[in-house]
């Protein structure tokens, strides 16, 4: 970890307000950061082949191809890039990096010369022309290091006057490379855990009990009230399905803590289960629809099974994204929900409906001396919304936070809300192996992070999401930003939560 | 026989312009769109996202929010070739219709406008290493092309003026099949194949980006559908 390159970054930090001066490229800047490739017994596990195929070239333009026939917004993305340079200094990995591939124009021109090479007429006769590119090896090389380095944030996307999301055509390169052999060995391994056991740790549900358990003792020691913690409780009104994450990292736990004592609180029957112990759902990431429907429909299956009538995400940002956005495309209409609450809420909307209706109460002088700041998670602010309405999603956690802490700061206007800078760390880059990415790729909130700090002594940086979390708590230290805490939002909402 | 040749292309080159931006459109529709992907926050109603996609096609919202000096370029070029488009619409006239009189006699200031957006998107193409990364040749021959396009056609106006009536038989002509000649000048000739071109690279370029943003996903979904319907029906009301 302590490479030179690292303490460069943290120097850096030291000027707030950098991530506005637009850095001169330099190319190949980030090609030496690569993800492990995916191991042939975990691809095969998910019917992909093993290895690099023989006949890649072949098989990879064909897949794309089907691509474009299967995904509306890759086929118009590919046609209607003016080229216009917009998006090239609105991405972290580009500010971080300084490689032009990370620039998201480029990013997508890695696929879009092969589109106009293989799929349009003028890139088939006039390649030069319009930069239509072969896909050889070296490119193939390209695709895998570039497109593990985006987060799919969708930041550039809000500064692209044609609304290109550059996260759809990541997607569909490692769609594409999976298929030929090249899948990631983090979330392909991801996925086979969350089929197989549950969850993306590969919990299984003994553990889990235990784990809850344990937190129900916890609780009880520390406030004297039994705030329950149920697993597999058939009969429960509300299905609670959370980021793994939450049942035991730091400081993902606290939330979840915080989650059990809004709803004991509330008087709500709820319950955990340990079919759908998981809310992300990596095939997000992968970009591959089959597996984000299987790993859907476990929340579909578990919700029946245990005879629930509502569905509740925890904090996990692109969990949330698939629940708001997609699952009734992924696994249909939930009738068996309640006509009060007929889709999957967040826990922010049930917490804040709650405190409305008066039937929480939350006290911020239990927060004493914490002065917050709140990281949009980019699936949240910018793929969907929450409670029912306009800018739920940016409102609500907001609001949440003000009535439980004394202090609330917003960080600079341009890396929050819509325009919301990424951790760094999503889009299944959260890997050991991509650490150095993930540190420069968080320059830029970690430079408006800092300017709060030093502007209003800002103690804890809050997110509602686990790879969030996650991402900032390891690689704030590397920003020299050492005192500040990152904190689930329903950590300072349980503390500061009137409990009898 | 050298200004038939030049009506025949002209009908088929039109055609082949409209045919061609129809044949994409029907292939972006025809494309599915399995999961919704709107850019949040984004609008419920129908209406909510016609004034979204006017936003972007009219004022260049997002371009605005990222770069100005784009965006300046941007819409001096884009509404000064505008403005120069409708004043082109005399030619479908056999008498200048008086509401057409003030596009006819500030053409010179859209010309202008067109000019200088055009070549600050050029220099910016050249200058800024950034954008010079992602250009490829063609990138700079449209911005060429459309400069040849305007400078050409202000030089008509200007210094070899044509017979406009004449201009506009000839144009009547080919787009209904029934050729007529056009009147002698090599810059009009000029000009003209100039457009042509422009018409030949139309449809299979990213000059169809602005007929392609109302089919994008991310500008033209409303968010969550199903939520919408949810509001309708009375719960959470607050």
């Amino acid at each position: 970890m302590n490479t030179p390159d690292v303490q460069g970054v943290a120097d850096q930090a030291q000027v707030v307000g950098r991530y506005k001066v637009i850095p001169l490229i330099q190319e190949g800047a980030g090609e030496s950061f690569n993800t492990a490739v995916a191991e042939s017994d975990v691809q095969e596990s998910l019917g992909l082949p093993g290895t690099l195929v023989d006949d890649w070239h072949d098989k990879a333009i064909a897949r794309l191809g089907q691509l474009l026939k299967e995904r509306r917004g890759l086929r118009v993305f590919m046609d209607t890039c003016t080229k216009c340079g917009a998006c090239t200094d609105k991405c972290h990995y580009f500010l971080g990096t300084h490689d032009p591939n990370n620039m998201p124009v480029a990013r997508q021109d890695l696929i879009r010369s092969v589109y106009r090479r293989y799929f349009t007429w003028a890139g088939r006769w006039f390649p030069w022309l319009v930069g239509a590119r072969k896909l050889d090896k070296n490119l193939l090389q390209q695709w895998y290091t570039y497109f593990h380095q985006c987060s799919e944030c969708r930041r550039c996307t809000v500064f692209c006057p044609k609304g290109i999301d550059t996260s759809e055509v990541t997607m569909a390169g490692r769609e594409v490379l999976a298929s030929v052999g090249l899948g990631q060995q983090y979330s392909q391994e991801i996925i086979t855990k969350v089929k197989s056991v549950g969850n993306n740790l590969g919990m299984k549900p003994r553990a889990l009990a235990d784990v809850l358990e344990n937190l129900e003792e916890d609780i009880l020691d520390e406030t004297g009230i039994p705030v329950r913690l149920p697993l597999d409780e058939e009969g429960a009104d509300m299905l609670v399905v959370t980021p793994s994450a939450d049942f035991f990292a730091e400081p993902h736990v606290d939330g979840l803590i915080g989650y059990a004592k809004v709803l004991h609180q509330a008087g709500i029957h709820w319950t955990f289960s340990s079919e759908a112990s998981e809310a992300a759902n990596f095939g997000l990431f992968t970009g591959q629809h089959d597996h984000m429907r299987e790993i859907a429909l476990r929340i579909r299956h578990a919700a029946m099974g245990l005879g629930v009538n509502r569905i509740v995400i925890g904090e996990c940002g692109h969990a949330w994204r698939v629940a708001y956005s997609f699952l009734d495309s992924l696994v249909g209409p939930m009738q068996f929900l309640s006509k009060e609450h007929p889709r999957a809420e967040h826990i922010c909307e049930v917490t804040h409906q709650l405190l409305q209706q008066g039937i929480i109460q939350l006290d911020p002088t239990r927060n004493e001396g914490v002065i917050v700041t709140y990281h949009d998670s980019c699936n949240v602010a910018r793929g969907s919304g929450m409670g029912n309405v306009a800018n739920g999603q940016l409102t609500i956690p907001r609001e949440l936070l003000k009535a439980s802490v004394p202090g609330f700061v917003e960080m600079s206007k341009d890396t929050v809300g819509q325009t919301t800078f990424c951790c760094g760390g999503g889009g299944g880059l959260l890997t050991d192996d991509l650490m150095d990415i993930r540190i420069k790729g968080s320059l830029p909130r970690a430079q408006a992070l800092q300017a709060v700090v030093n502007s209003d002594q800002v103690t804890h940086l809050v997110a509602i999401c686990a790879i969030c979390k996650t991402q900032l708590s390891s690689v704030l230290p590397h920003h020299n930003l050492v005192d500040v805490r990152v904190t689930s939002l329903h950590h300072l909402v349980g503390d500061a939560l009137v409990l009898t | 026989m050298f200004d038939t040749l030049l009506g025949v292309s002209f009908t088929l080159l039109a055609l082949w312009a409209v045919l061609g931006t129809l044949y994409r459109i029907v292939t972006w529709v025809r494309t599915p769109s399995p999961l919704p992907i709107p850019l949040t926050p984004a609008p419920r109603t129908r209406l909510g996202v016609v004034g979204r996609l006017c936003l972007e096609i009219f004022l260049f919202r997002a371009l605005a929010r990222a770069n100005t000096v784009t965006w300046v370029a941007s819409i001096l070029f884009h509404y000064g070739l505008l403005f120069i488009l409708i004043m082109h619409m005399r030619f479908f006239f056999a008498y200048l219709p008086g509401w057409l009189i003030p596009f006819v006699v500030w053409s010179g200031w859209a010309v202008a406008a067109a000019v200088v957006g055009l070549c600050i998107l050029l220099l910016r193409r050249i200058i800024v290493d950034r954008v010079r990364y992602i250009s490829s040749p063609s990138d700079y021959l449209h911005l060429v092309l459309l400069l040849c396009i305007v400078l050409s056609g202000y030089a008509l106006k200007r210094h070899w003026p044509v017979n406009t009536s004449t201009v506009g038989e000839f144009l009547r002509g080919a787009l209904s099949f029934q050729w007529q000649p056009l009147p002698d000048g090599a810059v009009l000739v000029i000009h003209l194949v100039f457009v042509l071109l422009l018409f030949f690279v139309f449809p299979i370029s990213k000059l169809l980006h602005g007929v392609g943003i109302v089919f994008t996903p991310t500008l033209n979904q409303r968010e969550n559908v199903s939520v919408s319907v949810a509001t309708k029906k009375g719960e959470h009301s607050s």
